[in-house]
């Protein structure tokens, strides 16, 4: 009996351990109301009419990526499952071909001469 | 418990995690795997129907305030007056319902987010409303984006007049296509859940749908940004 429930501790900690990974539902309101703020704020700098194009483009360009870190990390788990650093294959094959389809960006838009720098 | 009994048990837990995913050697399900690799593929379908929409455009207004007959003989005097006046395309987006239909997919991401939480903790009928939310939300977007469609069209943005237009219904036609699978994917959880059938040895199944709706959402976060509000 006492082996069992050494057992079935081992099994709980296993269990825990993966619910441990994922953010609560707490943590998930706070990332839409995060996701919600940086809509709002993206579109009130749209409306700004700035005419620099660097200062208009580029902060339009950083929120848009935050937008998609926190949908990826917490929404997607990516970041609770899927941490790059532990050498995971689909993680890599994920961020590989998010590379890829970038390179793929740059690539037409050279072969267009129409690279933005 | 004998020793080989033991290990047996923890073997079992080991082969299969807690919500019904099959662990392998690589650390998760194949199952998660391929749908990893599935999004890493619509990256690049995805980024190059972006790149296509954003050299049109750069060429479309070019061309729209020379004047070239070739690409405006197919739109209305008044669509290429204000063009030509803004010396870009964005007096013609709707940045308000746009914005709205924006937040309602984001939304949507949150209610898939419950939806998968309350099937890990065999909540019935959280499980039901969340998924229902989210297919219903979707709905609302795919129904946004059908009048967004009708009314550019009858303002003189037509498939066929030129490539602007061409690649501007592909890019956002895709994405819609995409969140309209999505929306199928959810019904079909929705009725197993209505069967009874959706407990949490399932969730991984909600998870990998999860997945590809959270991507969904990605894609239109980088549309919305690079074609709505950057002039």
């Amino acid at each position: 009996m006492a082996d069992s429930t050494v057992t079935t501790e081992v099994a709980h900690d296993v269990h825990d351990e993966d619910h441990a990974h994922h953010p609560t539902e707490r943590q998930y309101w706070v990332v839409f109301v995060a996701l919600a703020a940086l809509t709002a704020i993206e579109v009130a700098w749209s409306y700004l009419g700035l005419d620099n194009r660097a200062a208009l483009v580029l902060p339009l360009l950083a929120m848009m990526a935050v937008k998609f870190l926190l949908v990826a990390g917490a929404f997607m788990h990516l970041y609770f499952d899927l941490k790059i650093i532990n050498g995971r294959l689909f993680s890599w094959a994920f961020g590989f071909s998010l590379l890829l389809a970038v390179v793929v960006y740059f690539v037409v838009f050279a072969a267009f001469d129409k690279l933005p720098f | 418990m004998s020793d080989v009994a033991v290990a047996q048990v923890v073997e079992t837990h080991d082969a299969h995690d807690d919500h019904g995913g099959h662990r392998t050697s690589l650390g998760l399900s194949n199952m998660k795997l391929a749908m990893w690799l599935f999004l890493g593929s619509e990256c690049l379908l995805f980024g190059a129907l972006i790149s296509t929409f954003l050299l049109s455009k750069a060429n479309f207004i070019t061309e729209v305030v020379a004047g070239n007959p070739n690409v405006t003989s197919t739109m209305p005097a008044e669509l290429i007056e204000e063009f030509q006046a803004a010396g870009s395309v964005e007096p013609f987006w709707d940045i308000p319902f746009t914005s709205a239909s924006s937040f309602i997919l984001l939304m949507s991401s949150l209610t898939m987010v419950l939806a998968h939480k309350a099937v890990t903790e065999d909540d019935d009928l959280q499980t039901k409303v969340w998924l229902a939310a989210t297919a219903l939300l979707g709905s609302t977007f795919i129904a946004g984006q059908v009048y967004e469609f009708t009314a550019f069209f009858r303002e003189g943005l037509t498939y066929d007049g030129n490539l602007f237009g061409s690649s501007f219904y592909t890019l956002t036609g895709f994405h819609g296509a995409h969140v309209t699978g999505g929306i199928l994917m959810l019904m079909s959880l929705l009725f197993v859940a209505f069967r009874g059938k959706l407990k949490s040895d399932r969730a991984e199944t909600v998870e990998l749908v999860g997945l590809y709706w959270h991507f969904v959402d990605i894609v239109w976060v980088l549309i919305f940004t690079i074609v709505y509000l950057i002039p």
